[in-house]
């Protein structure tokens, strides 16, 4: 069977879901992460260390590997390793996105200046100095605004400003959020709107949607914490068609033409309106929402078979409407218990509850902190029997902190 | 030797299965297993767990120091763990052999696999190998059982909740019983990684 190269952080929730698509197909599997394994020497062709920091050295090493091990495919998980995979994959000449596309997708500027160029719809934006004195710059801005840092994930320090006050007070804590990762942030334009997400395979330039995530709950800050994500989505579908153009013209401005994409856009009276990119598939363990097929594919074999050349059965989602919520962040402090667990799951149609932090772990609320403490799956017939059963077993969750 | 100086210390996996450690060996023969009370004649351990009213015992493993009991009663084992304590302290207290010697294998059955064999050489796997590295992270792999040449294990300290927990397992320790012990069909993890207090490596979103 052909090598698969995954490149998996330390940190990443993708970690069973990928290893499991990867057995599932059969591939022979090398897993790479820029901690070395304690089991790497008993296993030398299955484990790898890579210096995911430095994309480049990354795919050096990479390339010394596959001289001993032939490698046919490189997968990156999360934003930070779909530059490794791009780097690796232009080193051992294999499909993949070119380096500069998934930069762009990588960097929240460079990403909006090349949108920009290609007139894909985003909203107004500059990008400033952190050093500089937010009270020079808070006369400057149009308000409301979004202050957002240009590489941090989950929303993690994007912080909304109605006026001058609240950007100087946004200014501070995004720059403590950023001390010392970077230099400068964004100041977009707030948009308001439903917001949605995309869920999308690039197989040679051609965008397939997998899902369309409708976001429920009102996303209009002044943090941006996500909870549901629920498919199919309910938004018109003249609207629908809308917003799939309007990723698919995002990314091929990008230039991104292999994998996942995962795209937030939202709509209002003028239309869609691209928000961010990413050239990675949904994160946390959202993906467990979604199943191809007849319900027995999962959206991480869909890349692994993609990325491999491997026949791909369907990328048609299954007939069921699925939902995920990410479970709000109950508050700051340490959390010593989750009661309700076994009521929430007893709730018709939610098919599982996982609390993925754990006792004693240090809970820190939006912005600065973006570690969502669970996630509650549900299935049914419409999306708005799923996105209640989801309300309905969280409300019988507590969370105990001190 | 008197009951009062046998040390037994409960640790239950799940509802239906709890290891308890003795401060002194049960049976030094290797692993012995029984899954049906008419295993169990000519050991008085295993007898008097069997024989423990209400509790409904499907299975019990012997080795070294550990006894693992598994039953089928909903009773909490903190409600059953004294009557099973008392057996062992009575059995060990007694004098003689806790644990009768595992009788020969027939002839009929010599080709099928033997889940004690496996076990015992898993568990010198585990000990020798796997746990001195996963030690290296704070983790140990704890062996439950052999069935059917399926291992059932579970991971705790650093690897229990650990977000490379499935690379550890798959990649690591899978790939070693492929190479040592061949014979090995599979691995169940059983383990809570929600409860992991400690995990090496933590998750966040993206």
């Amino acid at each position: 069977m052909p090598r698969l190269l995954l490149l998996l952080p330390s940190t990443t929730y993708r970690t069973a879901a990928f290893v499991a698509a990867a057995r599932q197909i059969g591939a022979e599997l090398t897993v790479a992460s820029e901690q070395p394994s304690t089991l790497e020497s008993a296993n030398p062709a299955g484990l790898l260390t890579l210096d995911l920091q430095n994309p480049g050295h990354a795919a050096d090493q990479a390339h010394d590997f596959a001289r001993r091990h032939p490698i046919a495919a490189v997968v990156g998980v999360d934003d930070d390793t779909a530059v490794v995979a791009a780097h690796v994959a232009e080193r051992l000449r294999l499909k993949g996105n070119p380096v500069p596309a998934a930069i762009a997708a990588r960097d929240k500027h460079r990403q909006r200046e090349l949108l920009a160029a290609a007139a894909v719809p985003i909203p107004r934006f500059a990008l400033h100095l952190l050093d500089k004195d937010p009270r020079e710059l808070a006369p400057t801005v149009v308000y409301p605004c979004v202050l957002k840092p240009l590489r941090l994930s989950a929303s993690r320090g994007v912080i909304r400003a109605d006026n001058p006050a609240s950007f100087v007070a946004a200014h501070e804590r995004l720059r403590a959020i950023v001390a010392g990762c970077d230099t400068a942030f964004l100041v977009e334009e707030f948009v308001p709107g439903y917001e949605v997400a995309l869920e999308g395979l690039l197989v040679n330039r051609r965008l397939h949607v997998l899902a369309l995530f409708d976001k429920p709950d009102p996303l209009d800050g002044p943090f941006f914490e996500e909870t549901i994500y629920v498919t199919p989505s309910r938004v018109p579908a003249g609207l629908q068609a809308a917003i799939v153009q309007c990723a698919e013209r995002a990314a091929r401005a990008l230039g991104l033409v292999e994998g996942p994409i995962h795209a937030e856009l939202r709509y209002n009276e003028r239309g869609p309106w691209l928000i961010e990119l990413a050239a990675r598939p949904i994160g946390g363990r959202c993906s467990a929402a979604l199943r191809f097929g007849e319900g027995d594919v999962s959206l991480e074999e869909l890349i692994l078979r993609q990325a491999l050349g491997m026949p791909i059965p369907s990328l048609q989602r299954e007939r069921q409407a699925a939902g995920v919520m990410m479970i709000p962040i109950p508050g700051a402090g340490t959390l010593r218990e989750v009661r309700g667990i076994p009521e929430a799951k007893a709730v018709p149609l939610v098919e599982d509850v996982q609390i993925t932090a754990h006792s004693g772990e240090r809970l820190v609320p939006f912005p600065e902190g973006s570690r969502y403490p669970g996630f509650i799956f549900a299935r049914g017939d419409t999306p708005a029997v799923v996105e209640a059963a989801l309300r309905e077993a969280h409300r019988r969750l507590a969370f105990v902190l001190t | 030797m008197s009951q009062a100086d046998i040390g037994i210390t409960a640790e239950p996996i799940d509802e239906h299965r709890c290891k308890f450690m003795v401060s002194q060996p049960v049976h030094a023969g290797g692993v012995r297993r029984f899954a049906a009370p008419e295993e169990a004649t000519g050991s008085p351990l295993a007898e008097a767990i069997f024989a423990i009213p209400g509790l409904a015992v499907s299975e019990l493993i012997v080795s070294g120091n550990i006894v693992t009991v598994v039953k089928q009663s909903a009773a909490p084992w903190q409600a059953v763990g004294k009557a099973i304590g008392g057996a062992i302290r009575s059995a060990l207290a007694s004098g003689a052999p806790a644990v009768a010697a595992a009788p020969k294998p027939s002839a009929a059955a010599g080709s099928a696999v033997d889940d004690d064999a496996l076990y015992e050489r898993v568990a010198k796997l585990f000990d020798e190998q796997v746990n001195p590295m996963v030690a290296r992270h704070g983790g140990r792999v704890e062996l439950i059982d052999v069935q059917d040449a399926v291992v059932m294990l579970r991971m705790g300290g650093g690897c229990q909740g650990c977000g490379m927990a499935d690379v550890t397992l798959r990649q690591g320790i899978e790939g070693m019983l492929a190479q040592f012990i061949p014979e090995v069909r599979g691995i169940v993890d059983i383990t809570d990684h929600t409860s992991g207090a400690n995990p090496y490596f933590q998750a966040a979103k993206k």
